[in-house]
């Protein structure tokens, strides 16, 4: 096997695939970058089994055949040579030379036999959605952080992809709070799948501002994110999620229309009084026109910021801080809606404009 | 067919590396073989390529040498939850939905629970030995679906398993009288479900169950090896957890004992920790005979229940059951329970546990039951096992025989009595929080004692 490319290609694409590849102990193939030159088609590939990710990596020059190096190593050596340099990456007998100008290494690799076959899409099963990369990045980004890392509870450590109402919706939640947005709309098939958060964020990170578009295919217990020369399969997680929408509250009465960085800002001034009781703060309605976020601590003393917005009906509750300031963060508009009904109802978020997005905050009882 | 693919599993174990085996191979399961197709069930897709590719060879070998077919081999991997792609089936959720909302229908026979309301709390006496398990039962009594769901209750027989959780579901059915509860013994659940699918009516099975806002199963250890029966049990636990319905477990063992119980059951039956009913204390003895004999309305002295408290080392059942039968026999002899015990007439049935005679044999069965010689035992050995040996010995002499510290010392040969206390110490803060340990040690205890 060769191949001759760039620094700045190999060293960025080996960067990519070298994420997964960690930390496995039981099987150290899995630790290994497999790079395979089929008629001129080079891929970068590693898997951590639950799922893998394979960069395509376009080069001037290549003759066919498979080796396996450890991908950390190799990944950090390269992206250690000069820039500009022609890579060129040679196998004989298990061991792989790297050479670039005078800079040259041989590093023992493992045979190519023993790296794990991928599984592959069924493209004739397979549920298939495109969409633009921005769209995406920011509706999954808006709904990770109400995701859970608790394990004990599989369903909660992954983004819900559900379609309702012709639309495409993803979902996640921790039990204290859920975040909910509507992906794409006017969608003919259905779908009801678990994505695991770790694989979403994979995808995240591999995005690149020349990207444009994403396709995204479902097979019952597998899914692949096509994002230019990349492709991430991951498994799916086996569980059923939450009957999320039923949490969402409707007809609130209470309904304030705020700017979103002041709230913003007395979230903050209100947390600072607020740590030595778990974060929580209290935020109030008085009628004509006071939102009020205010906080206590005992021994330190207390916050009290208003804002003046029309307010329909007077009420309070509790919320934890940081869940708010999440909530806040995740909203993207200069004009932000935040509807309660009670102290003990979920707090719903959501922009003034394009209502997509849904945040729901759980109030803290005390 | 479990057996034959533990058979096949072992031979492969043999040609294939360690981690090997154990990444692709562990999880895998016999999911059906006709005359010329077996299937495989496996992890998740990503197993599924490796070992149609790399390790088929090796498959099939086994799998011609446990006579299975070889013909036609396919790998599925194993969900529990279909998930939905594409497919237009009109799932359930709705319905799951509207009971919810609504559970406000008035003509709810509530003998349909299988509950018997001889069963309350206020007849069930706390102790030392149950008084975890009983303050999450009041709990859960207030706050079903909560805190502790999935409710696992373990103990070993007549200890008032049953009497506990019928108790909760009295409690529950009191305060809530439109709730739905089923109490059901979990081969009464079997029985049940083979009818289901032998009417064709599976679904009805299953829509039975989801409706339920609490599901008591009873004696869940006799589940072991219906593994039909099992996933279907897995699949109406996932539904009614998600919907935080409160699901209540007893068996006479933990989950992970029970050995041919799905890993992913059994750690989902603990996620909210496991509460255990232990054989009662002298003094929890006498509260549950005082008790049992005011209920009953019979007068009994208290150095009579003392004696019967003390020579009655099984369970609850057969405490009950001597007291019973003391207080029937003073009434037909005319004579009070005391003077029929003092009188030699009221000999207990000696079903009932003996005193060990030696130290030596405490020392002698837990050292076999860790595979060691007594000398092995006695050692310096600061091995893990060993060193774990020794302290339970230690335990024991002192639990069982009150023997000082200084005497055990010597019995296990260390070098001084604070050794003994830190070994003692020990074993007494892992067995809060260690219940293979605890078993452990009930199973020695048996051991010494049988």
């Amino acid at each position: 096997m060769e191949i001759e490319v760039t620094q700045e290609k190999l060293s960025k694409a080996l960067n990519n695939v070298s994420r997964i590849a960690v930390g496995k102990v039981t099987l150290p193939i899995l630790n290994n970058v497999l790079i395979r030159v089929d008629k001129s088609k080079v891929s970068l590939i590693t898997t951590n089994l639950d799922m893998a990710i394979i960069d395509y990596l376009p080069v001037s020059s290549s003759k066919d055949g498979v080796i396996t190096a450890p991908a950390k190593l190799l990944a950090e050596f390269v992206s250690n040579l000069p820039r500009g340099e022609k890579v060129k990456i040679t196998s004989k007998d298990n061991k792989t030379t790297i050479t670039a100008g005078k800079y040259s290494s041989t590093i023992n690799g493992s045979p190519a036999d023993d790296f794990p076959e991928l599984p592959e899409i069924d493209e004739k099963k397979a549920v298939v959605f495109r969409m633009g990369v921005d769209e995406f990045k920011n509706g999954i980004s808006s709904v990770v952080i109400a995701s859970s890392n608790d394990l004990t509870r599989p369903a909660l450590t992954g983004i819900y992809f559900d379609t309702y109402d012709k639309t495409l919706a993803v979902a996640a939640t921790d039990g204290y709070r859920l975040a909910e947005k509507k992906l794409v709309k006017n969608v003919q098939s259905e779908i009801s799948v678990i994505v695991p958060t770790t694989s979403l964020q994979e995808v995240l990170r591999s995005i690149s501002d020349d990207m444009e578009e994403i396709e995204i295919s479902f097979n019952e217990d597998l899914v692949r994110f096509r994002l230019g020369e990349i492709e991430i399969i991951s498994k799916l997680i086996d569980a059923s999620f939450p009957d999320y929408r039923r949490l969402i509250p409707k007809d609130n009465n209470i309904v304030v229309t705020l700017d979103r960085d002041e709230l913003v800002r007395v979230t903050k001034l209100a947390a600072l009084f607020a740590r030595s009781v778990s974060g929580s703060i209290m935020c109030e309605t008085k009628k004509p026109n006071t939102f009020s976020v205010k906080s206590i601590a005992t021994e330190l003393g207390k916050n009290n910021s208003s804002i003046e917005t029309e307010v329909t009906e007077e009420g309070k509750v509790n919320l934890n801080s940081r869940f708010l300031l999440d909530a806040l963060n995740s909203l993207d508009e200069k004009t932000i809606i935040v509807e309660f009904s009670s102290k003990i109802t979920p707090v719903v978020l959501h922009n003034k404009k394009n209502q997509d997005y849904t945040h729901i905050v759980m109030p803290l009882n005390n | 067919m479990y057996n034959v693919w533990e058979n096949v599993l072992a031979e492969i174990e043999q040609k294939v590396s360690p981690a090997n085996y154990s990444t692709w191979f562990q999880d895998t399961s016999l999911l059906s073989s006709t005359d010329d197709n077996i299937i495989i069930g496996v992890k998740n897709s990503f197993h599924i390529k490796q070992l149609q590719t790399k390790f088929i060879d090796i498959i099939k070998e086994a799998l011609n040498n446990n006579h299975l077919p070889t013909k036609n081999i396919s790998f599925e991997v194993q969900l529990t939850n279909k998930p939905k792609v594409r497919a237009r089936e009109v799932v359930a959720t709705p319905e799951s939905l509207k009971t919810h909302v609504s559970p406000l229908k008035k003509s709810l026979p509530t003998n349909n629970s299988g509950l018997n309301s001889k069963y309350t709390l206020d007849n069930f006496i706390v102790g030392s030995n149950n008084d975890l398990a009983v303050a999450a039962a009041k709990s859960i009594i207030d706050a079903p679906g909560t805190r502790y769901n999935p409710f696992f209750l373990y103990g070993g027989s007549g200890l008032g398993k049953t009497h506990l959780v019928q108790a909760i579901g009295n409690e529950l059915l009191k305060r809530n009288p439109d709730f739905k509860i089923l109490y059901t013994p979990i081969s009464d659940f079997y029985a049940d479900f083979v009818n289901h699918v032998l009417n064709g009516k599976g679904k009805d099975f299953n829509n039975k169950f989801r409706k339920l806002d609490c599901l008591i199963i009873d004696d869940f250890q006799l589940i072991i090896g219906k593994d039909k029966s099992q996933e279907e049990f897995f699949n109406i636990f996932n539904n009614l957890h998600q919907l935080n319905k409160q699901i209540i477990v007893t068996s006479d063992r933990l989950p992970s004992q029970i050995k041919t119980l799905d890993d992913r059951l059994a750690n989902r039956l603990t996620w909210a920790g496991a509460f255990d009913l232990q054989l009662p204390k002298f003094e929890d003895k006498c509260a549950i005979l005082r008790a049992k004999a005011d209920l009953m309305g019979a007068e009994i002295e208290q150095e009579a229940i003392e004696y019967i408290a003390e020579n009655t080392n099984t369970n609850v059942r057969d405490l009950e059951g001597e007291l019973s039968t003391i207080l029937l026999m003073s009434e037909v002899r005319g004579l009070t329970p005391l003077e029929l015990i003092q009188n030699g007439s009221a000999s207990i049935h000696n079903n009932s546990k003996l005193r060990p005679t030696t130290s030596k044999q405490i020392a002698e069965k837990v050292a076999k039951y860790y595979n060691l010689t007594l000398k092995e035992m006695r050692s310096k050995s600061r091995v893990t096992n060993i060193k774990t040996a020794r302290q339970i010995t230690m335990f024991l002499l002192s639990t069982e025989l009150s023997m000082s510290t200084t005497k055990i010392a010597t019995e296990v040969g260390v070098k001084d009595h604070t050794t003994v206390m830190h070994g003692i110490d020990k074993i007494k803060n892992d067995l809060k929080l260690n219940f293979t340990l605890r078993d452990q040690i009930e199973e020695i205890k048996g051991q010494i004692y049988g």
